[in-house]
């Protein structure tokens, strides 16, 4: 098991750098890729999301990611930090590479 | 079931009602107030009217110095404060504001009462009006008793009641009292701290002691880095150096002790900086540790202290389902919850 710690946190991390330039590409989060730390809050205070924005980030979940949420309380219940989406894109790429492997 | 445990599931499950006697105010006057304001919180001030924004007071080294709710009123804005006391927060604003601007002590005169949970709305209906209902995240509105916000650090429905010192105690068992139908609980400072904790809540009595900036305690969104104000430079420089730490989630098995060392494979790798019971048998522990491993998903971290270890892995938070994500006061009241299949409080 701890064999595969570093590359799946290294996995992680490019994740990580992948869901910032999306908020701030296609969510416009007016914020720099480093001042987004990984457990900050998607809605309300935090990155201040809206409604709006929560349709807007389940179309780019699935589109650039492949992560299909449903348009519902229980799938925004899944995005709550930047750390839930990455959560999601990990365990969606670790799927396909167990059903591809 | 202790007190602790049933203060933290009403806070969980249906409302519950605590005295905010930690919580100091001060009101910021005076035809420069914005600009004045402005050089001192770490956040933009870009709010209007019956609008909160969540930030810091820095200090000079860009360590925390309040966790603090800033509450556009009119061309006055209101300071609420958690960390320093009213004289220390006093003495800080009066030496960093500008002029133009003055700034008067209100922790004296008035308390805040808060009420949190899934149908913190409803009860909070039953005194202020049915207006609550509709009250978005981070504004407030005055009521007869006072001012009534919308905040919360528990992740549930959470208000805020300002109102006169002297009316507290009636105010309180007026909620006791109103809320018997919704299981209410009165909930001390600490099921408030314990529920911030699971929901990732920043806490200036526990991380916020450390020596700690914004960037290792992952409160970046609570700053600005496009303005001066107390502490940015040195927030600037941090940045540009880059931390070696940052603080991340642990649910540990078994009791964690604050300051235990944290240990992968035999090597300290950080240290707990907050910790608590959770649910079940395990604690949840928040910890500093090491960029290379300041992720979820790290299982087998050993926490110890004189020798004893626990087992440890890091996790994403929330804890739970927070009902209040569920819950509708359009949909939803607390005498039908068994009629709608909400997902289990504890997250799998």
């Amino acid at each position: 098991m701890t064999f595969e710690l570093e590359p799946r946190l290294r996995a992680r991390e490019r994740i990580l750098e992948e869901i910032r330039h999306m908020l701030i590409e296609r969510l416009r989060v007016a914020r720099h890729p480093d001042e987004i730390d990984p457990d900050t809050p998607l809605f309300g205070s935090g990155l201040g999301l809206d409604s709006l924005d929560a349709v807007e980030l389940l179309v780019c979940l699935d589109a650039d990611f492949g992560v299909k949420l449903p348009d519902d309380v229980l799938g925004r219940a899944g995005m709550r930090t930047v750390n839930s989406l990455v959560d999601l894109v990990l365990a969606k790429r670790e799927s396909d590479a167990a059903v591809g492997g | 079931m202790p007190p602790l445990e049933d203060e933290i599931l009403a806070m969980r499950s249906s409302v519950a009602v605590s005295r905010m006697d930690h919580v100091c105010q001060v009101r910021i006057t005076g035809e420069r107030a914005y600009e004045a304001l402005d050089r001192i919180v770490a956040a933009d001030l870009r709010i209007r009217d019956g609008q909160l924004i969540h930030s810091l007071f820095l200090d000079e080294e860009a360590h925390p110095f309040a966790d603090v709710f800033i509450a556009s009123d009119e061309d006055e804005f209101l300071i609420l404060a958690e960390g320093p006391r009213p004289e220390a927060l006093l003495s800080y604003v009066r030496r960093h504001l500008g002029s133009g601007a003055e700034v008067e002590d209100r922790s004296a005169e008035n308390a805040v009462v808060s009420l949190d949970g899934p149908y913190a709305w409803e009860l909070l209906s039953l005194v202020a009006g049915g207006d609550v209902v509709g009250l978005p995240y981070l504004t407030h509105f005055r009521f007869d008793r006072g001012i009534c916000y919308r905040a919360g650090k528990t992740g549930e429905y959470g208000y805020g009641l300002i109102v006169p010192r002297e009316q507290v105690e009636d105010l309180s068992r007026l909620l006791l009292e109103r809320g018997s139908d919704l299981d209410v609980r009165e909930a001390g400072l600490e099921a408030l701290d314990r529920c911030a904790l699971e929901n990732s809540y920043f806490n200036i009595r526990r991380e916020g002691r450390e020596p700690l900036t914004p960037i290792e305690l992952q409160l970046q969104w609570r700053v600005s880095y496009e303005k001066p104000y107390v502490g940015s430079e040195a927030l600037s420089r941090a940045r540009r150096e880059g931390v070696r730490r940052r603080v991340t989630w642990l649910l540990a098995e078994g009791a964690v002790p604050e300051g235990g060392d944290i240990r992968l494979r035999g090597r300290s790798v950080g240290r707990v900086v907050n910790a608590g019971h959770s649910i079940g048998s395990e604690s949840i522990a928040l910890g500093l540790i090491d960029l290379e491993w300041a992720h979820p998903g790290v299982p087998a971290l050993q926490i110890t202290e004189n020798g004893t270890p626990c087992c440890a892995r890091s996790i994403t938070p929330p804890l739970w389902n927070n009902r209040s994500l569920f819950v509708s006061p359009q949909i939803h009241s607390y005498a039908t919850r068994h009629e709608f299949p909400f997902p289990p409080l504890a997250r799998a």
